[in-house]
């Protein structure tokens, strides 16, 4: 461990005694949705006698979860670790991205017009990609997403919206469900 | 051995018929061309592919989809051996000497290895499940759900252990996952936990949108950070066939390795993982000159690679006979049985003989098929691992979003998805490991039930954990387990805290 530290300077500033960010604020993190459990299953009723309630059981798991990720943020004052890796958003956000508008698009505008504008969206997350290139594999894989899922596999799906008036499209766009 | 030979005859009567022959032929072939894609591995394969089992008969999507895994899991080894990418932690050890023959322009005859010792492996552990699932049902009619809960905490704890990493870390997957399993309904009493009125959430976070956000949709933001930078072997693949030396030095590799990963496979948490590290290990231990392994010798991808598969296979055992998901992997397994209306257990061997058998022996042709149209297909992987990836990402994308959109016709499971990938990016980037907190997820329920229907047995009282001979040996194993992976840990702590203070 010691060497691999060696010469590099440690970069400073983020309060001296966080020795190890990833398990710090890892863990920090885990008692946070440990505390949000709680929370979130406070009105359910607990133990009846000795039987369970449906509450019992979340409580268990949440405050072991808690202590754990005490003891996780407890590594990360004691001993060093790394510090933590840089986020890229590009990737996750147009990723992100094209799930959602697939998730979007996909009940109101049909298979075939999110898959594209999803797959659109998805190149989005590579400064390697070109435009035209896009253009060309994302017709092609919609194509192929076209020939598998709904034909070959006989999957429910709609290829186009109902009909092209406008207000209906409008009125499917408006939630997500 | 009557009723053995009359099992496998059953069985063999299922998975012969054309269509489910057809069916594992697809999924091998499809579960390599997945698998041989870099940074995906059996998990993320299985994810994605799910959803095109979902139109089959039972039967015939379980036999795909076991032909799936092992189409994955080689695709994984070749990916190990031509571009020392290994698709998933159990053919990391392949990677070592295999890449070493690739460089040596023996690629044809490491991967030909890969291919006959895994089939060797799957021949032997096809037997060993099928002798050892009738007699373990009836161990498993044994247990009570004091038993259930201890084996499966147990098994939890054997994936803790495993698990790269912290083990404190590794602990706390295991809760987030049996936490993020408690949203739904209660068993019981149906009533909503934690649902937050969300419709999609009141019937639980499906197994399948937590699997493709960690691993799927997480892997690939952090492909994409590493930019296009992979180095793809300029193989010449000349000769594919190993030459008799090469059979005569890994005949007895294979067989040793055959029989510790049938045994390591057994256990639950894991099983391939460790099976492919000790046969290694143990292959470099016995070898007369161990300066070779490292080097491009055949053993060290001889070896592995048969002890992954048996481990593989024998990992089956538990799921088949006790219900519990001895890994990640078989934890997806389970999941699509539920979706098939299947509960695993003792109960599927009684009264599914077919599917049983059935599933049993088309491990067997799974194996198989991959020594048949693999090898001569080894050239259209090269030519797949030279796609860039730029091309890849966007395809394996849109097959998620319109898998998971396809198991409910619900969109909003695709949001919630890609909430779980970056969720599990979050992870990546904490050294969290997601694998045990899929296994939690996946037995959360189960241990809850267990655990609520033992505490009520025993009229409240949690000693009975520890009382009952069976289950308190199993807690036992559990406790030293954790304690001797711990104990090192805490000890080596200790020491640099001293050495800093």
């Amino acid at each position: 461990m010691s060497d691999s530290v060696g010469g590099v300077p440690e970069p400073e500033g983020r309060g001296s005694f966080v020795r190890a960010p990833r398990d710090f604020y890892g863990g920090l993190v885990m008692v946070a949705i440990a505390l949000f459990a709680l929370w979130a299953s406070r009105d359910l009723p607990g133990m009846r006698g000795f039987a369970f309630g449906p509450g019992t059981a979340p409580r268990i798991f949440a405050v072991v979860l808690a202590a754990l990720g005490i003891a996780v943020a407890a590594t990360g004052v004691l001993a060093k670790g790394p510090s933590i890796d840089r986020f890229y958003v590009r990737g996750p956000f147009f990723i992100t991205l094209s799930v959602v508008l697939f998730a979007w698009l996909v009940r109101p505008l049909g298979l075939v017009i999110a898959s594209f504008l999803s797959i659109v969206a998805a190149a989005g997350a590579t400064p390697e990609a070109r435009l035209l290139e896009t253009l060309i594999w994302g017709a092609v894989l919609t194509a192929f997403c076209v020939l598998l899922f709904p034909i070959t596999l006989n999957l429910p799906m709609q290829l186009w919206p109902n009909s092209w008036d406008l207000a209906s499209i409008l009125k499917g766009l408006s939630s997500i469900r | 051995m009557l009723d053995l030979l009359h099992n496998l005859a059953v069985g063999f009567g299922v998975s012969l018929s054309p269509m489910n022959l057809f069916m594992c032929l697809i999924g091998a072939l499809v579960g390599t061309l997945i698998g041989v894609l870099p940074g995906v591995g059996p998990l993320a394969t299985i994810a994605m592919l799910l959803p095109i089992t979902f139109g089959l008969p039972p039967v015939g999507a379980l036999i795909m989809l076991a032909g799936i895994y092992y189409g994955a899991q080689y695709g994984g080894s070749t990916t190990s051996i031509l571009i020392n990418i290994p698709g998933e932690s159990s053919s990391v050890m392949t990677a070592l000497d295999g890449h070493q023959m690739a460089k040596q322009g023996r690629a044809g005859p490491a991967l030909a290895i890969a291919a006959i010792g895994s089939f060797f492996a799957g021949c032997v552990s096809t037997v060993l499940v099928a002798a050892l699932g009738a007699p373990l049902t009836s161990v498993a009619l044994l247990f009570g759900p004091a038993e259930y809960f201890s084996l499966m905490v147990l098994g939890l704890c054997f994936a803790v252990v495993l698990a790269r990493g912290s083990i404190l870390k590794a602990l706390a997957m295991v809760l987030l996952g049996l936490l993020l399993s408690m949203v739904g309904s209660d068993i019981e009493t149906g009533q909503s936990r934690m649902a937050f009125d969300i419709p999609e959430l009141s019937d639980g976070i499906g197994f399948v949108v937590v699997a493709m956000g960690v691993f799927g949709f997480a892997e690939i933001m952090r492909n994409l950070e590493q930019g296009e930078s992979r180095e793809v072997l300029k193989t010449r693949l000349t000769g594919l066939m190993p030459t008799w030396p090469d059979l005569k030095a890994s005949a007895s590799a294979i067989g040793r390795g055959t029989v510790l990963g049938s045994v390591l496979g057994i256990l639950p948490g894991g099983g391939a993982v460790i099976a492919s590290f000790a046969a290694y290990t143990f292959e470099k231990k016995v070898a007369r000159d161990p300066s070779r392994f490292g080097r491009g010798a055949i053993e060290g991808v001889a070896s592995p690679e048969s002890a992954n598969n048996a481990a593989a296979q024998t990992s089956f055992i538990p799921l088949l006979t006790l219900g519990i998901p001895p890994n990640a992997v078989m934890a997806l397994m389970v999941g699509a049985m539920t979706i098939h209306g299947i509960v695993p257990g003792p109960q599927v061997m009684t009264k599914q003989p077919d599917l049983f058998w059935g599933m049993i022996t088309s491990m067997w042709l799974g194996n198989l098929m991959l020594v048949v149209i693999n090898l001569p297909l080894v050239g259209v992987w090269v030519k797949l691992l030279q796609v860039p990836y730029r091309f890849l990402f966007p395809a394996i994308l849109i097959f998620c979003s319109i898998g998971v959109y396809s198991i409910n016709n619900a969109p909003f499971d695709c949001v919630i998805t890609a909430v779980f990938g970056l969720v599990g990016y979050w992870l990546v980037k904490h050294d969290f490991e997601p694998a045990p907190m899929l296994l939690g997820f996946v037995l959360g329920p189960l241990m809850e039930e267990n655990l609520r229907r033992a505490m009520l047995i025993a009229r409240g009282d949690p000693t009975t954990f520890v009382t009952r001979p069976i289950s308190g040996t199993l807690i036992a194993i559990a406790i030293v387990l954790v304690a001797i992976a711990v104990l090192p840990t805490i000890a080596r702590k200790r020491e640099e805290v001293f050495v800093e203070e």
